[in-house]
């Protein structure tokens, strides 16, 4: 059946009568997309509870709901027309003090019950997208050491499945677990990403067919790429500038304006990258350490426009200069405007590593009030480095500088082209 | 109504392809980097202008002109270059820029299932023409910074239909000899088209560089391309041509938009055949007197530099070649980066007068010591 659009798409009103067809679909479709059992009932569970949830607050509304299979995992959007902020309760952090907390409790048991949500506004249309993940062994590693390399390495464009799970595995062998992306943990989800074309890996073997590195990358935005890597397993030979140069060479001609570093390891050559500044990392045994992020502009830089908030500008104008970068910050002035009454944040965790990073989603009044509640549910749940990006193109993205700053977070670095335009980068201190 | 989705309409080479965005205008650049001035240092444009004739031409230019279409086919333009080059006008045809004939070859010889072959690093248009059109570009690594004959013939296949090479390179500056090209093409044995792009053969003053249009004499499946945009500084009006035997060009001809290449152009470019020759000996003395200042100071420096043929030079410097782009933008200089041209780290410079020359280095050299911390 590769190959052929598996898609489902589904058109109702919000109507509790059709809860049952909801459920039906998603559990008659999720397997055959290879989600097990398990997760198949909680992607239900997410469906339902949203179908639900619009039945209550906005009985009758059109709602169109798209099933997509993503080899990795499978995606369930809601497009229905409705005011962002109702979506408020998809927080992880909502309450079930009031009544109306416990009205939309639902919306919470969503956003629990999967593995990541989107939310985009469109016009008076919002699309909300759930994200859950397919079911892949774990690996547990075990330390190696690196061995010499026999002969010229040379680089593998698309490497075979087998040869990208035992790259993860080495990875794993040679490096602190939170130098590595969480999936290689799971190798098969790996060669599943590079599949779907969510993931890029580039391979260097020895003379002998060796494995001698390995790098990775992804396009987290349309003009953005963030690579992992290199990581190199051989003792001699210049995997990680082999490595760093293929990526180089490989994104040159691709729409992307950026290149920068997720987690980059020591064998990168930073003479061919441009140090952005780095993120304190608490470990989980208390030290700290810098993961130094690094930046490769991949055109000739025809400037932009960012939207700034006078409690961070001062921090953009000093980065921009250091990086050389011209930017004409537009200052957000609150002008008395209405606000949504209710924020939205989505988040991203890896508790291995003790990182948590907030997207907002929507910005409202409470937004203060709302980053404070999950710094304290973070806190409390043992994530040590808290994160909020923000995308410097939305002004009611950008906006939200005092309410992050006011909460503790100091802005730390700008991925350039990192989203829709660049992305500013805060870090709990 | 159904919402309508361009997207399910688009090929997927298309969706693959990414366009090419040019730079900003020079006074928005100037704006944004904050600068009261701009050398272009990234295009290879002939600092000097044209020729005093082509602006004879361009003066004498009427607004009267203008309602009336050009002619069609570059009629008069063609029957210049025919006494030029002491061949039939018919052996020509002109279009708007060499962008536009390397498209209409492509379109004339390539069907699906079809591949051109060329070098990796080199002028991207043909790469792109052929990808957006839905074929196959097969790209050969540069060897020793030249291009790969024995590489590219063992490219070919019974689909390969145009092997283009761009003679001298650009950016590289390297040529084939004589030799090396009668050899190539002779191995090519007319089982495909082989399009010798000679856009800066004006440049060459070397005595065993071969001769594209007597080539086509020679070799019934050789197309030249020359354009007036880089010797003859015409880039603006942006005008150029191929040359082959009239039965190719008769084929090509029935892809060739008619009317693309407008009256100001035909005339300036048949006015720039005229000059004689004083005009290109002068700018050949500009290019040797910016390589003698610019080559020492890359050698001090202790920077890798490739310096061939052709109004440019590269120079491999020690940060991103972006980096330094922005670097050299804050002080009034524009280069062209080569990560795109899949030369990470090296910018390329037109090489033009010698006090925007002496510019460049006064601004450069600072750049270069502040980078490696003397």
């Amino acid at each position: 059946m590769k190959g052929f659009d598996q898609s489902v798409s589904v058109s109702l009103a919000a109507d509790i009568a059709w809860v049952p067809l909801v459920q039906s679909v998603v559990e008659k479709w999720a397997p055959v997309c290879g989600l097990d059992d398990s997760k198949t009932m909680m992607l239900t569970v997410a469906a339902e509870e949203i179908v639900v949830h619009l039945a209550r607050m906005a009985p009758g509304t059109q709602v169109r709901f798209r099933l997509e299979p993503g080899g990795w995992h499978v995606r369930v959007e809601f497009s229905f027309k409705a005011d962002a902020s109702d979506l408020w309760a998809m927080n992880l952090v909502t309450k079930t003090d009031t009544q109306e907390e416990i009205d939309h409790l639902g919306l919470l048991v969503a956003s629990r019950a999967v593995d990541g949500f989107t939310l985009g506004v469109e016009g008076d249309t919002l699309h909300l997208g759930l994200r859950k993940d397919r079911a892949y062994p774990i690996v547990i590693p075990e330390t190696i050491q690196p061995v010499e390399a026999r002969g010229e390495l040379t680089i593998v464009r698309d490497p075979e499945p087998e040869l990208i799970k035992v790259a993860c595995v080495k990875a794993l062998g040679l490096y602190p677990s939170d130098a590595v992306p969480r999936s290689f943990f799971t190798p098969g989800k790996v060669v599943d990403m590079v599949g779907q074309k969510d993931l890029d890996i580039a391979v260097a073997i020895d003379r002998s067919g060796a494995l001698a590195g390995m790098i990775c990358w992804q396009a987290p935005s349309e003009q953005g790429i963030s690579f992992s890597g290199p990581y190199v397993f051989a003792k001699a030979g210049q995997a990680g500038d082999l490595l760093a140069k293929h990526l180089i060479n490989t994104v040159a001609r691709t729409r992307a304006m950026g290149l920068f570093s997720e987690l980059a390891t020591t064998s990168l050559p930073t003479a061919d990258f441009e140090s952005l500044g780095h993120l304190d990392q608490i470990q989980r045994d208390g030290k700290k350490s810098e993961q130094g992020v690094w930046y490769r502009h991949l055109r000739e830089d025809m400037g932009a426009s960012v939207w700034a908030h006078r409690a961070y500008a001062e921090f953009l104008e000093t980065a921009y200069q250091r990086q050389v970068l011209m930017r004409d910050l537009k200052l957000i002035e609150g002008q008395g405007e209405h606000l949504p009454e209710r924020s939205v944040f989505s988040v991203q965790l890896r508790p291995d590593a003790g990182k948590a990073t907030l997207f907002p989603m929507v910005t409202g009044g409470d937004a203060a009030e709302c980053i404070a509640r999950y710094v304290e549910m973070l806190h409390r749940e043992k994530f040590s480095n808290i994160f909020i990006r923000i995308d410097l193109a939305h002004g009611w993205q950008a906006a939200m500088g005092k309410a992050i700053m006011d909460n503790g977070f100091v802005p730390k670095l700008v991925l350039p082209y990192g989203g829709k335009s660049d992305i500013l980068v805060f870090q709990h201190a | 109504m159904h919402k309508f989705d361009y997207t399910q309409l688009v090929p997927s080479y298309i969706q693959a392809f990414e366009a090419y965005y040019p730079s900003k205008p020079d006074p928005e650049l100037m704006r944004l980097y904050g600068v009261d001035h701009l050398h272009r240092l990234n295009n290879n444009e002939n600092a000097l202008g044209p020729p005093p004739e082509v602006a004879q031409v361009v003066e004498g230019f009427t607004p009267m002109a203008v309602p009336v279409y050009p002619n069609g086919d570059c009629f008069d333009l063609r029957q210049s270059l025919a006494e030029r080059f002491g061949k039939d006008p018919e052996q020509f045809l002109v279009g708007n820029g060499s962008c536009e004939v390397i498209a209409s070859v492509i379109k004339a010889f390539c069907e699906k299932g079809d591949n051109i072959i060329t070098a990796d690093k080199t002028f991207a248009v043909y790469e792109w023409v052929a990808e957006f059109s839905g074929f196959e570009a097969r790209l050969i690594p540069l060897k020793d910074n030249g291009f790969d004959p024995q590489a590219m013939l063992d490219a070919m296949d019974r689909h390969t239909k145009i092997l283009f090479v761009c003679n001298p390179n650009n950016p590289t500056g390297t040529y084939w000899d004589r030799s090396t090209m009668t050899g190539f093409l002779d191995a090519v044995d007319n089982r495909a088209v082989v399009v010798i792009d000679e856009a800066y053969c004006e440049y060459v003053e070397n005595d065993d560089f071969p001769d594209g249009m007597a080539l086509v004499e020679q070799y019934p499946n050789v197309v030249t391309f020359r354009t007036f945009s880089k010797m003859y500084a015409l880039a603006s009006l942006r005008i150029g041509y191929l040359c082959a035997n009239p039965e190719m060009v008769g084929v090509i001809r029935r892809t060739h938009i008619v009317y693309s290449v407008n009256t100001l152009a035909q005339r300036a470019a048949a006015a720039a055949l005229t000059n004689d020759g004083s005009f290109i000996r002068a700018t050949r003395k500009m290019v040797r007197e910016a390589k003698a200042l610019l080559c020492p100071l890359f050698d001090e420096l202790e920077l890798t530099h490739v310096c061939g043929q052709g109004n440019y030079l590269m120079v491999k410097v020690p940060v991103s070649d972006t980096l330094m782009y922005r670097k050299l933008m804050t002080q009034g200089i524009m280069v062209r980066t080569m990560t795109g041209f899949r030369f990470p780290n090296w910018i390329r410079i037109s090489l033009v007068q010698q006090p925007i020359m002496e510019a460049f280095c006064r601004v450069f050299r600072p750049v270069i010591e502040e980078i490696q911390g003397r």
